[in-house]
C-alpha cells in the first residue's frame, strides 16, 4: 500500500477510535445522500415497470383497430398468428354496462375475451374461483368491483349492455342478463380491479349486437420490447388496420415518468452535493489544522503530488465508503418499504395513496444497475473533487510557510 | 580535505515588514563536513531556524545557493534532496499522531521509496539505538517528549542521510530529558557518521559540538 493510503486511512480513521467524528458523519452524509438518490429511481422504476407491464396486460402487446368494427377477427387473428414474431392474437370487444346486485349497482367495463386464451393476462390474477369455469352464463369481475355489488363467488348479477337498451320495445324498460361470478381477479391496479367484468367474447357479441365482429386484436408477440417494429412490418399490406405498440398506446404517460425520474435524479443529487461540500469544508479543517504536518511531510521528501493524493484519497474514501453503506441503506428502506410507509400515511393519516393515487396496492420497485453505477459514478466524482480542492492547498503551500503559520 | 557534505554560499534572506524589509541572513556561507558537528547560536528572531530551512531545502534564499552531496545523486539542491539528503529534527517533534512510533519511522523510508520491509527494518534498528525497541506500538500520545523527540531522532536518520539539522531539538524538554536526547543525538550521529548541524539556544550544547557559530544581525561569525 502506497504510503500516502495508509497515512490517509490513518487520520481517517484513527487507531483506537471506534467512530471518529469526521470520517463517520461524513460517510453518513453521502450515505444518506446515495440511498435518497437511489430510493427515489428505484420505485421511479418500479413505478414505471409496473405501468408498462399493466399497460401490456390490459391493451396486449400490441393492439390492432379499424376506424369500424373488424370484420372476421378469427381470419384475422390466424393471419396474424403466422408472424414469426406474434405469440398469440386473439380478438376482443369492450363496452360499459350497467351491472347491479339488488340494491347495489356500479358501471363495469365489461371486456369480451377469448375464455379458451391459455396467454389471458386475468388468468394470472385470480384471487378467488377459477377463469377455467367462465362460459356464456358466468362473468370475471374486478375485485373493487365484486366488493362495490357485494357478491361472492356463485351470486349472480345483471347486466345491462347499451344495446340492449336500444333492442327494447319502445317505452319497456329492457331486460337484464343475469351472469353468476365465476372467479375475482385482483391485480392491484385498482383501474381494473374497480371496473373489469370479462365475459366470454361469443356472449359480448351478443349482448352488444356485434355479430360476428371484434373491436380489435391483442397480439401478445415474442419479445414485447421489439413492438414498435413488428407492429410497423405487420401494418405494412394492412390498410385500414391500426398496429398500435404498446410503448404508443400511453406514451405521453410513459414519457411523464421518464421525465419525472430524470428530475428526481438531478433533485435528488443535490443532497449528496450538499454532503460532498460539507466533506469539502470538513476536510478543509482538517488539512489547515494539520498545515505542520503538510510541511514535515514535504521535509521528509513528499512529493506535491503525493500530498494532493494523501489528502484527495481521503474525500474518495469517504465517498467509496458511503456509497456502499448507501447501497445497503437503499436495500433496507426498500425491503421495509410497505412498513415505512404504512408508518407514514399512519402518523400523517394519508390513508392508502398507493391504492388511491397511484393504483397500486403496494409500492412498486424495479432494480436497474445502471442507476447504482450513475449514482456511484457522481458520488465518487463529486466526493473525490470535495477533497481536491484542500488538497490541492495543502500541496501548495510552501514547507517553510506550512510549518511557520501552523 | 573530504568534500563537504553540505555547502552554502553568500547566502541572503529578508522578510517584508511595516516598515520595510528585514534581513535576516546577509551572506551567510557555511561548509560542513562529513560526521562533523556545527552549532549556531542566536538570539529569538535572530535567522536561525531560516538558516536551518534554507540549508534543507524547506525554504530558498533570496540570493545565494546551497548543496547537498546527496547518496546516489550527489551534489544538488537540498530541495532535490528532502529525505534523502538532509534528515530534519524539530523542536516539537512533529510525530504524526496516528502512527505508532514504528510507522512514523518507517514513514519517511517509504517516502524515500523504501520498501515496507526494508522501511520497517530499518526502523525497528533505529528505535532500538535510540532505546525505544519496546515502545515500537506506541502512538506518540503514549510517549513521553524525550521519547516522541527520539523517535523522531530515528526518523530523521532512517535514510542514513549525510547531514542532520536539529532545530531546537531540546527546547521543549525539560534539563535531564534534554540531557539524554542530546547526549544520544550526538551519539548516534557520530556512531552512523552523519554531520549534524545544531541550532539551539543553549550554550552548553553548543560547546560540545566540534565548530561553533553565532548568527547575529544576519552574520554568521565563529564562536
Amino acid at each position: 500500500m502506497p504510503w500516502f493510503l495508509h497515512l490517509a486511512l490513518r487520520q481517517l480513521f484513527p487507531p483506537g477510535r471506534r467512530f471518529p467524528a469526521f470520517a463517520t458523519v461524513s460517510i453518513l452524509g453521502v450515505a444518506l445522500g446515495v440511498a435518497s438518490l437511489l430510493v427515489v429511481q428505484t420505485v421511479m422504476n418500479g413505478f414505471g415497470e409496473e405501468h408498462r407491464l399493466r399497460i401490456r396486460e390490459s391493451f396486449g402487446d400490441c393492439v390492432v383497430t379499424a376506424a369500424a368494427p373488424v370484420e372476421r377477427p378469427a381470419e384475422l387473428a390466424r393471419a396474424l398468428r403466422a408472424d414469426p414474431a406474434v405469440r398469440s392474437a386473439a380478438p376482443y370487444a369492450e363496452g360499459p354496462a350497467l351491472l347491479r346486485n339488488g340494491d347495489f349497482s356500479a358501471v363495469g367495463g365489461v371486456r369480451g375475451v377469448d375464455p379458451l386464451d391459455p396467454d389471458q393476462p386475468a388468468r394470472r390474477y385470480v384471487a378467488f374461483g377459477s377463469f377455467d369455469d367462465l362460459d356464456d352464463g358466468r362473468v370475471v369481475l374486478g375485485a373493487g368491483l365484486a366488493r362495490a355489488l357485494r357478491v361472492r363467488i356463485g351470486d349472480r348479477v345483471e347486466l345491462w349492455s347499451p344495446a340492449m337498451a336500444e333492442r327494447a320495445e319502445k317505452g319497456r324498460a329492457p331486460l337484464p342478463v343475469q351472469l353468476e361470478v365465476c372467479a375475482v381477479i385482483l391485480t392491484g391496479f385498482t383501474e381494473v380491479d374497480d371496473r373489469a367484468a370479462l365475459i366470454p367474447l361469443r356472449r359480448f357479441n351478443d349482448l352488444w349486437a356485434l355479430g360476428g365482429r371484434a373491436h380489435g386484436l391483442t397480439l401478445r408477440l415474442k419479445d414485447p420490447a421489439d413492438a414498435e417494429a413488428v407492429a410497423a412490418r405487420l401494418s405494412a399490406g394492412r390498410p385500414g388496420l391500426s398496429f398500435i405498440p404498446w410503448q404508443h398506446v400511453k406514451r405521453n404517460f410513459l414519457e411523464a415518468i421518464r421525465f419525472e425520474k430524470t428530475m428526481l435524479f438531478f433533485l435528488m443529487f443535490i443532497i449528496t452535493l450538499v454532503a460532498s461540500f460539507s466533506i469539502g469544508s470538513t476536510l478543509f479543517s482538517a488539512v489547515i489544522r494539520r498545515t505542520r504536518e503538510v510541511g514535515v511531510l514535504a521535509a521528509l521528501g513528499a512529493g506535491r503530488a503525493e500530498l494532493v493524493l494523501l489528502f484527495g484519497l481521503q474525500g474518495l474514501v469517504i465517498g467509496l465508503i458511503g456509497t456502499l453503506a448507501g447501497f445497503g441503506l437503499t436495500w433496507t428502506i426498500l425491503t421495509f418499504r410497505d412498513g415505512i410507509l404504512g408508518e407514514v400515511n399512519r402518523l400523517f393519516g394519508d390513508g392508502d395513496m398507493m391504492a388511491k393515487v397511484y393504483q397500486f396496492s403496494r409500492v412498486p420497485l424495479h432494480y436497474d444497475a445502471s442507476d447504482f453505477v450513475v449514482a456511484a459514478f457522481f458520488t465518487l466524482l463529486t466526493t473525490a473533487a470535495a477533497g481536491l480542492v484542500p488538497a490541492l492547498w495543502a500541496a501548495g503551500r510552501k514547507p517553510s510557510e506550512a510549518m511557520r503559520d501552523a | 580535505m573530504p568534500e563537504p557534505v553540505l555547502s552554502a554560499r553568500g547566502l541572503t534572506k529578508a522578510f517584508a515588514s511595516p516598515a520595510g524589509p528585514l534581513a535576516v541572513l546577509q551572506g551567510v556561507s557555511l561548509a560542513v563536513l562529513p560526521g562533523e558537528s556545527v552549532s549556531i547560536r542566536g538570539s529569538s528572531g535572530s535567522g536561525k531556524t531560516t538558516l536551518l530551512q534554507i540549508l534543507g531545502g524547506l525554504d530558498l534564499p533570496d540570493s545565494g545557493e546551497v548543496t547537498v552531496l546527496a547518496p546516489g545523486l550527489g551534489a544538488v539542491r537540498p530541495r532535490a534532496a528532502l529525505g534523502r539528503g538532509v534528515g530534519f529534527v524539530f523542536q516539537n517533534y512533529q510525530l504524526m499522531p496516528e502512527l505508532t512510533a514504528l510507522e512514523n519511522v518507517a514513514l519517511a523510508a517509504r517516502i524515500a521509496g523504501v520498501s515496507v520491509a526494508e522501511a520497517q527494518a530499518r526502523a525497528h534498528e533505529l528505535l532500538g539505538q535510540v532505546g525505544l525497541a519496546a515502545r515500537t506500538d506506541h502512538l506518540p500520545a503514549k510517549l513521553s517528549g524525550g521519547e516522541c523527540q527520539r523517535v523522531a531522532l530515528a526518523r530523521a536518520l532512517v535514510n542514513r542521510p549525510p547531514v542532520l539539522l536539529a532545530d531546537e531539538p531540546t527546547g521543549n524538554l525539560d534539563e535531564r530529558t534534554a540531557e539524554e536526547v542530546m547526549a544520544l543525538m550526538l551519539g548516534v550521529v557520530g556512531s552512523l557518521g552523519t554531520a549534524l548541524v545544531l541550532v539551539t539556544h543553549s550554550r552548553e550544547f553548543a560547546e560540545r559540538a566540534s565548530r561553533r557559530f553565532v548568527l547575529s544581525g544576519g552574520v554568521l561569525s565563529p564562536a
